[in-house]
């Protein structure tokens, strides 16, 4: 009944979308819409490599940012004009906040993929596979759609449906079900604390947490944006302690780069979820 | 057994009436070839050759059976052939949605240009809608459609996205009648007749969204499937009802939108990895057709700016 009543709603917003939400106490109880296809994770990358990084890396140890060097963005550091010496955790901090590319692509620079692919294995997650950092991401799409000024190429449907950055198959990827799983072990495991508070403090209002406009229900999360990719991983926790981890994933019908109601349906689809566990 | 193997043995044994000859030409040793015939034998319960005398020769049973084995490998010829026709698309049946309001003349030009290309497919055209048909895509039911944007398209190969810019139908004593175009800040307080949302809401919500971006606030939509009633509606008063141009309705009045606002985007579509030269063929004629009716690729892009929450495009 909840599941069609979220794809219903997913439809009724222009998008297809993909969703898994599951009680993080009560593993058995789970909502699920198309929870094991395959989805491109776009910046929900971040997650898997922010978390590795805690585990396997000495945090308070700097990095120098050179603008010459680093990766582009509308964000953080990425969007900065010039060089910035930061400790590890506080690129953490930028790469999820607010999804800098620059300070995410310097992390993966000291941890390596393989890294953290090994600890997502690890994690049990069979379908999620990290293979190039934002900047590639970036690379293949400028390639993709050819010479010329970007955003307008990206709204025409012939350009995306050749671009290798909306392809699963050939980007990083993960299932709905994946990620729920490694959001679960981050919030049962008492040493994931860092990525806990930086979830938290993520500062988009405009998909999860729009679902959720009560003051005593925290929202954590971490976005993930490309053209017509919406996506939000997350953990909802109400006052009586229920906790609840969703991942949903978007692709939609619009090739507009502004699309309020589908950035929403992200938030709707969640709680129509979650009300179903509670 | 493989009946297939042993007929076509039994067929170059009969042609040179010895084992020997007939084994070498086979590129086989005499043994297997008098075994395979041997179990054609019991197979059949006949037997084919008389080997009593000096020279291999068909018994009246085996020249009777020849003619049909003949006709069966000829047969499987045919099957196999044809199954590689299918594979390559060349034959068979394609099944092709239109969208309900392509148009008479365009179908009938549609069906024409996709024979003129020869590809000895007979075409099957369905007229239904965007979602029903990316439905039908997806469950194999159509194996390519001219679809109306926008639509989810990351699974889809697409043909060329041609547009019809759109104008407007006016009743014939509105005074916006009296200029050439028509601004669609000029339509602020009419009410706007509209494809029901339900059908596709991405396009709806599109349509109304840059009505509002050009000062349009329609004072209400009003939802209508059906073109008679969207004309109804014009006609009674008050509102306006967007239309391509093309054969606009007699009783009402078609103007264009000036800075072509608004426009109609259709392509052609099929499933990722499902191309054949039959889809090919028809994508093709589906281009010259919607040119011919004096759609064109957009032009004139307008500038985008992305904002920091789309987290690429620095």
């Amino acid at each position: 009944m909840s599941a069609a009543r979220i794809r219903s709603a997913f439809a009724d917003a222009g998008v297809t979308g993909w969703l898994h939400a599951v009680d993080i106490d009560h593993p058995d109880r789970q909502v699920a819409v198309g929870a094991d296809e395959a989805v491109v994770l776009a910046s929900v990358f971040k997650v898997p490599l922010v978390h590795t990084a805690f585990r396997e890396v000495d945090m308070t140890a700097t990095a120098l940012l050179r603008p010459d060097h680093r990766s582009a963005g509308p964000t953080g550091v990425g969007g900065m004009l010039d060089p910035v010496t930061m400790s590890l955790r506080d690129l953490a901090y930028l790469a999820i906040t607010v999804s800098d590319n620059a300070a995410a692509d310097a992390l993966v620079d000291v941890v390596g993929l393989d890294a953290v692919n090994r600890t997502m294995a690890a994690l049990g997650l069979s379908n999620t596979l990290v293979v190039h950092r934002a900047r590639e991401v970036f690379r293949t799409l400028a390639e993709d759609a050819g010479p010329g000024d970007l955003a307008p190429k990206l709204a025409d449907p012939v350009v995306l449906s050749r671009l290798r950055a909306l392809d699963p198959r050939r980007t990083n990827r993960g299932t709905p079900r994946d990620m729920t799983t490694l959001l679960s072990a981050v919030w049962l495991d008492p040493d994931a604390a860092p990525l806990r508070r930086i979830m938290g403090m993520q500062v988009w209002p405009h998909r999860l947490a729009s679902g959720f406009p009560f003051d005593d229900v925290r929202v954590a999360g971490k976005t993930g944006t490309l053209p017509t990719v919406r996506n939000e991983i997350g953990v909802v926790e109400y006052p009586d302690g229920g906790r609840y981890a969703i991942a949903v994933f978007t692709r939609s019908a619009g090739t507009a780069l502004t699309l309020p109601a589908a950035d929403a349906v992200i938030g709707t689809a969640a709680r129509l979820a979650v009300q179903r566990l509670r | 057994m493989d009946l297939l193997r042993h007929l076509g043995n039994f067929l170059v044994v009969a042609e040179e009436l010895h084992f020997g000859r007939a084994a070498a030409r086979l590129h086989i040793s005499q043994p297997p070839l008098s075994q395979s015939i041997q179990r054609l034998e019991r197979e059949l319960g006949v037997e084919l050759f008389d080997r009593s005398g000096r020279q291999v020769a068909l018994t009246d049973g085996g020249r009777l059976l020849l003619t049909q084995a003949r006709e069966v490998l000829a047969g499987a010829d045919r099957l196999h052939a044809l199954a590689a026709r299918l594979r390559r698309g060349e034959a068979g049946t394609l099944r092709a949605g239109v969208p309900p309001d392509l148009g008479g003349k365009a179908v009938a030009a549609l069906v024409t240009a996709f024979r003129a290309r020869g590809c000895g497919v007979e075409l099957k055209l369905r007229e239904i809608g965007t979602a029903e048909q990316l439905r039908a895509l997806a469950d194999r039911g159509l194996d390519v459609g001219v679809l109306r944007h926008p639509f989810d398209t990351s699974w889809l190969g697409l043909g060329p996205v041609l547009t019809s810019p759109l104008g407007v139908l006016l009743p014939a004593d509105s005074p916006l009648t009296g200029h050439d175009a028509v601004r669609l800040g000029d339509l602020d307080g009419l009410a706007l007749v509209l494809f029901p949302r339900a059908t596709a809401p991405a396009l709806h919500d599109e349509v109304l969204t840059t009505c509002a971006r050009h000062g349009y606030a329609p004072t209400e939509v009003h939802q209508a499937a059906n073109p008679d009633f969207a004309l109804g509606l014009v006609l009674a008063g008050g509102c306006v009802a967007l239309h391509d141009g093309v054969d606009p309705p007699g009783d009402a009045v078609w103007r264009p939108l000036r800075g072509r606002p608004l426009a109609w985007r259709t392509s052609s579509a099929w499933p990722r990895g499902r191309q054949t030269p039959a889809t090919r063929a028809f994508a093709d004629a589906v281009e010259e057709v919607l040119r011919a009716k004096g759609m064109s690729p957009a032009e004139g892009t307008l500038p985008r700016f992305p904002r920091p929450a789309a987290e690429y495009l620095a």
